[in-house]
C-alpha cells in the first residue's frame, strides 16, 4: 500500500487550524487532548463567584488556590493519571497474591509463614488484607473518580457528535479534510443522483441536506461507536458500585442443618448472627458417589417457612442454590455429625429363641417389646474407644460404632446392653431378657450451606453485559462519514467534492473510499458519454 | 496488502529437506502401525494424538527449514502438515469429548490438548488470513511440546467434582483458551514488529536471558538443603500425586539435581551479566562473547534437561516430611517440565534469529502492518478476557456464593485485564504507536504467562484444578 497521501501517523487533527471550525468538529478524529483542555465551567464558575465576594486582600491567595485547584482537577481528570492509578492497583493487587492474606488463610498459617515483627509489620500495612486496606480503597476510589471526570471532560464532545451530526462541510472543513477527491460532473442533480445509486448500490443510506438549489449528500454510519468508551466506562462504574454495595450492605454466613432441622439464625462471616425474616427447613440430604468413590453430586431439599405456612420448596445441589428474598442458599459441604438418625435391631427373647422381632429406634424414643419390657436408644458413640476409664470417640465418622440401649422391665430391673456391630457376638450384660444384633445403622447428616446477601450482583452482571457490549462497539464498529458536495473545481468546471472520514481502522476505510470512489465514477459514466468523465484528483495533505 | 512474499529460488538442495521429514514421516507412522493394527483399535485417542504428534513435528522442521533458506515450497508442505495433524488433533479431542460426555478443560492433560489444539488453528489461521508464513517457526515447536508433555501426564478421563459440573465452566475456560491464545498472537506479532524495528540482536539476547532466569530461578527454588531438588512424589497406581494434607503434596529430594539446576542457573546468567557488561562500558567485543556464553548457557540446559528426566522418570527417593523411600514420575512435574522445555525453545529462537536475522527481516511483514496487526489482536483478546472473568465470576458466584473472592489466580486476571487496559488507554488515547506498544504487548504476555503457569506453581488458591 501507498500510504504518501494518507499517512495514520501524521492524520491528526491537533495539527489543524482551530479557528473556523464547527465546534463539534474540534478534535473530531483523534481523542488527542488530554493537556491544555478548559477546566470545567462549574469549578471556574463557583471560584469567580467567591472571588468577587471576598476583599482585594486575599484576592492573590485566591488565585493561588484557583490555580492549586486547577491543577488539581488536571491530574486528577488526565489518562495519565489513570495509567499510573492501573499500575499501581496492578502492583496493589500482586502484593496481595504473594502475601499471605488473612481472609484467605489460618491464623496458624500465617504464624508459620511469617516471623512475629515481619507479621507485625505487614499487619500494620494492611498486607495481610491488601483488598480491604484503606490505601487498596483510597486507589479504587481515585480511579474511579478519574474515570468519572475523564469522561466528564470528554463526553460533551463525544455527545454532540451522537447528538449532532455535522451535516454540510464548511469550506475551511473541505479544504483540510485530509480523504477527500473531486470528480467532475456536468449537471448537479445528474451528479447527485449518480453518487446516491453509487452509495445505495454498496449497502449505504444517502440523506439529502440543503434546499433545491443548494443540496448536498450526508453519509453516515455507526454514529453510536463515538459513544463506545463511555459505555464501558459507565459499566465499569456500575459494576464498582454494585462490588460496594455487596462491601456494605451485603454478608455471607454458613448454617449446617441436619434433617427435619430448622432455623432462622446464621452466623455470618464475622461472627455475629443474622436472623432471617423467614425460616429455612432440611427435608432431607444426601451423596451420590462415582463408581470409584469420589463424589458426585451433593443436594439438600429445602422447605422455606413463613409464619409456620410452607412457602417454597427447592432441592439444591451445588451450582444450584436456592433464592429467596435476596438471599441465597448453597451446598458447600456435607458429612457425618457423629450422631445416630436411625437404628434397626433384631430384637430375640432369651426365653423363646425361635422368635425374633425387629425394632427401629431413634434416639431418646422408647418402644415396647412386649407386655413387660421396653427398650430405648440410650446412647451411640461413632468411633469407640477407651482412654483410662472413660469411653470416647476417635472421630464422627463410624468406624466403629458402639450403641447402648436400654432394656427395662415392669416386672422389675433395668439392663444397660452394649452393642459393637463390628463384633456381632459381643453383648453385655448376658443377663438381659433379650439379645439384640444390629441389622441396619443410619448415621445422621449435615448439610452445610453457604448463605449469601449479595443486593448489588445484580449492578455487577449488569455491569458486564453493558461492558461486553461497550467493548464491541469499541472495537469493532466504526463511525464512517461521507460528504458529497457539488462545487466548482479550479477550472471553473463543476464538481463533486467527495469526502470521508472513519473513527478509526483507517486503513482499511481508505479501500473503502476508493471503492465507493469507482463506483461513483462508474455510475457517472453510466449517465454520461465516458470522455467527459475527466480530472479526478485526489487531495493530498501532510 | 502487507503481504510479504519473497520468491526465494529454488535451490537444487531444497528438495531434501522435504525427502527426509517425508522419510521420517512414513517411517514414524509405519512402524507403531503393525503394533496398532494387530491390537485392533486404530482410532484410540493416544493413537490419534500420536499421529498429530508426528505431524506437527514435520511441520516444525519444514517451518523451520523455512525461515533458515526461506524456500517457499517448504511453507506448502509445512502448512499441509499442519492440517493433518491440526485435523488428527481435532479427533483426539472430539473422541475425548464423546468419551467424557463434556468438553476437555477439566485437569492440565485436557487443557494442553485444547491449548496446542488452538495454536495450530491459529496458526492456519494466522498463514492464510494475514500471510504471515513465519509464524509457524514460533508455534509449531510450542505445539510440539504441548503434545510431547502431554505423553507424560495422567490421561484418563476422570469424572468431575461437583463443582466443576457447570456449563459455565466450560463457557469460562474456553474464552480463557481464545483470550490467552490472541494475547500469545499479540506477543508472536510485537517479537516480529521488534525484530522489523531493527532492534539489536542482542537486546533479544538479554530478553531471552531474562525469561531463562525466570524459569531456572523458579526451578532452582525447589533447591534441597542437602543440595538435591524437591519434587512431588506420585502415585503410580492411582496416578496422581500423594498429598500428606490438604493441599501439602509429599515431596522427594532427587539428590544432586539441586546443584545441577544452580549450575545451569548460573550458565544462563552469564551471557545477561556479559551484555550488561558490555552495554555499560559500550565494549561491543563483549556482545560477541555474550552469544558464545549463550550457546554453552543452552547446552548446559540440554545437559539440565537430560539429567532430570532421567532422574525423575523414575525410582525411590527419599522424603523430607516422611520416612521412608517413595517413587515418583516426570508426570509429577509438570512445571519443571514445561519450564526447561520452553527455556530450550526459546534459546533456540534466538539463535535463529542470531544466525538468520536478515532471512526473516525479508520474510515478516513491514513494521505498520505488524503494530495494527498487534493492536487487532490485543482488540480481539481483551473483549474475550473480559467476557472470561465475567462468565468465572458468575461460576464462582453460582458454585461459592460470591462473585469475587481475591484468590490469586482471580486477581491475576484482573492485572492481566488491567495491564492490557493500560495499552489500550496508551494507544487509543495518547497515540502510542510502535516500539513502545509492542514493549507493551510483551509484558502483557508475560502477566498472561503467569497467570495461566506462575500462579497455578506458585501460589495455590481455589483454582487448583486448573
Amino acid at each position: 500500500m501507498k500510504c504518501g497521501e494518507f499517512n495514520p501517523k501524521k492524520f491528526s487533527v491537533a495539527s489543524y487550524p482551530t479557528q473556523g471550525y464547527p465546534p463539534n468538529q474540534q478534535s473530531s478524529d483523534n481523542q488527542k487532548q488530554t493537556k491544555d483542555f478548559p477546566v470545567s465551567c462549574t469549578v471556574e464558575h463557583e471560584l469567580r463567584f467567591s472571588a468577587s465576594s471576598e476583599n482585594r486582600g486575599t484576592q492573590m491567595t485566591l488565585e493561588e488556590n484557583r490555580r492549586m485547584l486547577q491543577a488539581i482537577y488536571r491530574t486528577l481528570s488526565s489518562v495519565r493519571t489513570g495509567i499510573v492509578l492501573l499500575i499501581l492497583l496492578g502492583l496493589a493487587s500482586a502484593a496481595g497474591t504473594f502475601v499471605l492474606q488473612r481472609p484467605l488463610t489460618d491464623p496458624e498459617q500465617l504464624e508459620r509463614a511469617y516471623d512475629p515483627e515481619t507479621l507485625a509489620w505487614l499487619d500494620r500495612w494492611g498486607l495481610t488484607d491488601v483488598f480491604h486496606s484503606w490505601w487498596f480503597v483510597a486507589l479504587m476510589t481515585l480511579l474511579a473518580l478519574n474515570i468519572i471526570l475523564a469522561s466528564l471532560e470528554r463526553f460533551p464532545t463525544a455527545w454532540r457528535f451522537f447528538a449532532r451530526p455535522y451535516l454540510r462541510p464548511g469550506p475551511h472543513f473541505q479544504a483540510t479534510l485530509p480523504l477527500q477527491e473531486e470528480v467532475s460532473i456536468r449537471n448537479v442533480e445528474m451528479g447527485l443522483q449518480a453518487a446516491e445509486r453509487a452509495f445505495r448500490k454498496l449497502g449505504w443510506k444517502p440523506q439529502r441536506v440543503g434546499k433545491n438549489g443548494d443540496c448536498s449528500l450526508y453519509i453516515e454510519r455507526h454514529r453510536v461507536a463515538r459513544l463506545a468508551p463511555y459505555v464501558v466506562h459507565a459499566s465499569l462504574l456500575l459494576i464498582l458500585a454494585g462490588g460496594i454495595v455487596d462491601g456494605v450492605w451485603g454478608w455471607r454466613g454458613f448454617v449446617a442443618l441436619t434433617q427435619n432441622e430448622q432455623t432462622d439464625r446464621i452466623e455470618r462471616r464475622d461472627g455475629t448472627e443474622q436472623r432471617l425474616p423467614f425460616t429455612i427447613r432440611c427435608e432431607d440430604a444426601g451423596q451420590e458417589n462415582y463408581p470409584d468413590g469420589t463424589p458426585r453430586r451433593w443436594w439438600t431439599n429445602l422447605t422455606v417457612l413463613e409464619d409456620g405456612r410452607e412457602v417454597l420448596r427447592k432441592e439444591i445441589e451445588v451450582n444450584d442454590p436456592l433464592v429467596y428474598r435476596g438471599l441465597r442458599f448453597f451446598q458447600s459441604s456435607y458429612g457425618s455429625t457423629g450422631t445416630l438418625a436411625k437404628l434397626t435391631v433384631l430384637a430375640t427373647a432369651v426365653q423363646t429363641p425361635q422368635q425374633t422381632r425387629t425394632v427401629e429406634l431413634s434416639p431418646n424414643q422408647t418402644v415396647a417389646l412386649d407386655e413387660n419390657t421396653t427398650v430405648r436408644l440410650a446412647a451411640f458413640v461413632p468411633d469407640f474407644m477407651v482412654v483410662g476409664n472413660q469411653i470416647r470417640t476417635r472421630s464422627p465418622e463410624p468406624n466403629n460404632p458402639a450403641i447402648q440401649l436400654l432394656v427395662e422391665s415392669k416386672a422389675g430391673g433395668s439392663w444397660k446392653v452394649w452393642l459393637f456391630p463390628r463384633f456381632p457376638d459381643f453383648s453385655h450384660p448376658g443377663d438381659a431378657p433379650y439379645t439384640f444384633r444390629v441389622r441396619d445403622l443410619q448415621m445422621g447428616y449435615y448439610t452445610g450451606l453457604q448463605v449469601a446477601y449479595e443486593p448489588g450482583q445484580w449492578a455487577v452482571w449488569a455491569g458486564c453485559i453493558l461492558m461486553g457490549i461497550g467493548l464491541f462497539m469499541t472495537f469493532y464498529m466504526v463511525h464512517t462519514r461521507f460528504w458529497v458536495v457539488p462545487v466548482s473545481d479550479r477550472l471553473g468546471r463543476q464538481a463533486l467534492w467527495v469526502g470521508a472520514s472513519a473513527s478509526k481502522n483507517r486503513d482499511e476505510f481508505l479501500e473503502r473510499f476508493r471503492r465507493i470512489m469507482e463506483t461513483i465514477r462508474a455510475e457517472l459514466a453510466e449517465q454520461q458519454p465516458p470522455a467527459v468523465v475527466t480530472n479526478a484528483t485526489v487531495a493530498a495533505r501532510s | 496488502m502487507g503481504r510479504t512474499t519473497t520468491a526465494t529460488a529454488t535451490t537444487p538442495t531444497s528438495n531434501s529437506l522435504l525427502v527426509l521429514v517425508s522419510l521420517a514421516v512414513l517411517l514414524l507412522l509405519l512402524t507403531p502401525m503393525f503394533g496398532v493394527l494387530r491390537s485392533g483399535e486404530v482410532f484410540t485417542e493416544a493413537n490419534l494424538l500420536y499421529g498429530a504428534l508426528v505431524f506437527f513435528g514435520a511441520a516444525m522442521v519444514l517451518y523451520l527449514g523455512f525461515a533458515l533458506s526461506g524456500n517457499e515450497r517448504y511453507v506448502r508442505f509445512a502448512s499441509g502438515a499442519t492440517w493433518t495433524g491440526f485435523i488428527l488433533n481435532t479427533l483426539a479431542a472430539g473422541h475425548r469429548w464423546y468419551i467424557a460426555g463434556r468438553p476437555p478443560f477439566s485437569n492440565l492433560y485436557e487443557m494442553l490438548l485444547s491449548v496446542v489444539w488452538t495454536l495450530a488453528l491459529l496458526t492456519l489461521f494466522v498463514e492464510r488470513r494475514y500471510g504471515v508464513r513465519v509464524i509457524g517457526t514460533v508455534t509449531m515447536p510450542l505445539a510440539v511440546i504441548g503434545v510431547l508433555l502431554m505423553q507424560l501426564m495422567p490421561s484418563e478421563v476422570r469424572p468431575l467434582v461437583p463443582a466443576l459440573q457447570s456449563t459455565w465452566l466450560h463457557i469460562h475456560v474456553t474464552l480463557a483458551m481464545l483470550g490467552y491464545a490472541a494475547c500469545a498472537v499479540s506477543f508472536a506479532l510485537a517479537l516480529m514488529f521488534l525484530i522489523q524495528d531493527r532492534v539489536r540482536t542482542e537486546t533479544f539476547l538479554a530478553g531471552t536471558s531474562v525469561l531463562l532466569a525466570a524459569i531456572y530461578l523458579g526451578i532452582a527454588s525447589r533447591f534441597d538443603a542437602s543440595g538435591g531438588l524437591q519434587v512431588a512424589a506420585w502415585d503410580a497406581q492411582a496416578a496422581r500425586e500423594i498429598f500428606i494434607a490438604r493441599g501439602e503434596p509429599l515431596m522427594v529430594i532427587l539428590p544432586g539435581l539441586g546443584w545441577m539446576f544452580f549450575l545451569v542457573l548460573a550458565a544462563v546468567l552469564v551471557p545477561l551479566g556479559l551484555y550488561l557488561w558490555a552495554v555499560w562500558n559500550r565494549e561491543e567485543s563483549f556482545l560477541r562473547w555474550a552469544n558464545r556464553a549463550f550457546v554453552v548457557g543452552l547446552l548446559v540446559q540440554g545437559l539440565g534437561l537430560v539429567a532430570f528426566v532421567l532422574r525423575a522418570r523414575g525410582g525411590m527417593y527419599a522424603s523430607p516430611q516422611a520416612e521412608g523411600l517413595f517413587p515418583t514420575s516426570l508426570s509429577a512435574s509438570p512445571f519443571l517440565l514445561t519450564g526447561m522445555v520452553s527455556g530450550i525453545a526459546a534459546s533456540l529462537l534466538y539463535l535463529l534469529l542470531w544466525w538468520r536475522r536478515e532471512g526473516l527481516e525479508r520474510m515478516l511483514p513491514d513494521t505498520e502492518t505488524l503494530d495494527r496487526l498487534i493492536y487487532r489482536s490485543i482488540g480481539i483478546a481483551f473483549p474475550l478476557l473480559t467476557l472470561m472473568i465475567a462468565a468465572g465470576a458468575y461460576w464462582a458466584n453460582r458454585t461459592w456464593g460470591s462473585y469475587w473472592s481475591w484468590d490469586p489466580k482471580e486477581t491475576w486476571a484482573l492485572i492481566t485485564w488491567l495491564v492490557y487496559a493500560g495499552y489500550l488507554h496508551m494507544r487509543i488515547t495518547r497515540g502510542w504507536r510502535g516500539r513502545r506498544a509492542a514493549l507493551f504487548a510483551i509484558v502483557g504476555f508475560a502477566v498472561v504467562l503467569f497467570t495461566f503457569l506462575g500462579v497455578t506453581y506458585l501460589l495455590p488458591g481455589l483454582h487448583a484444578y486448573a
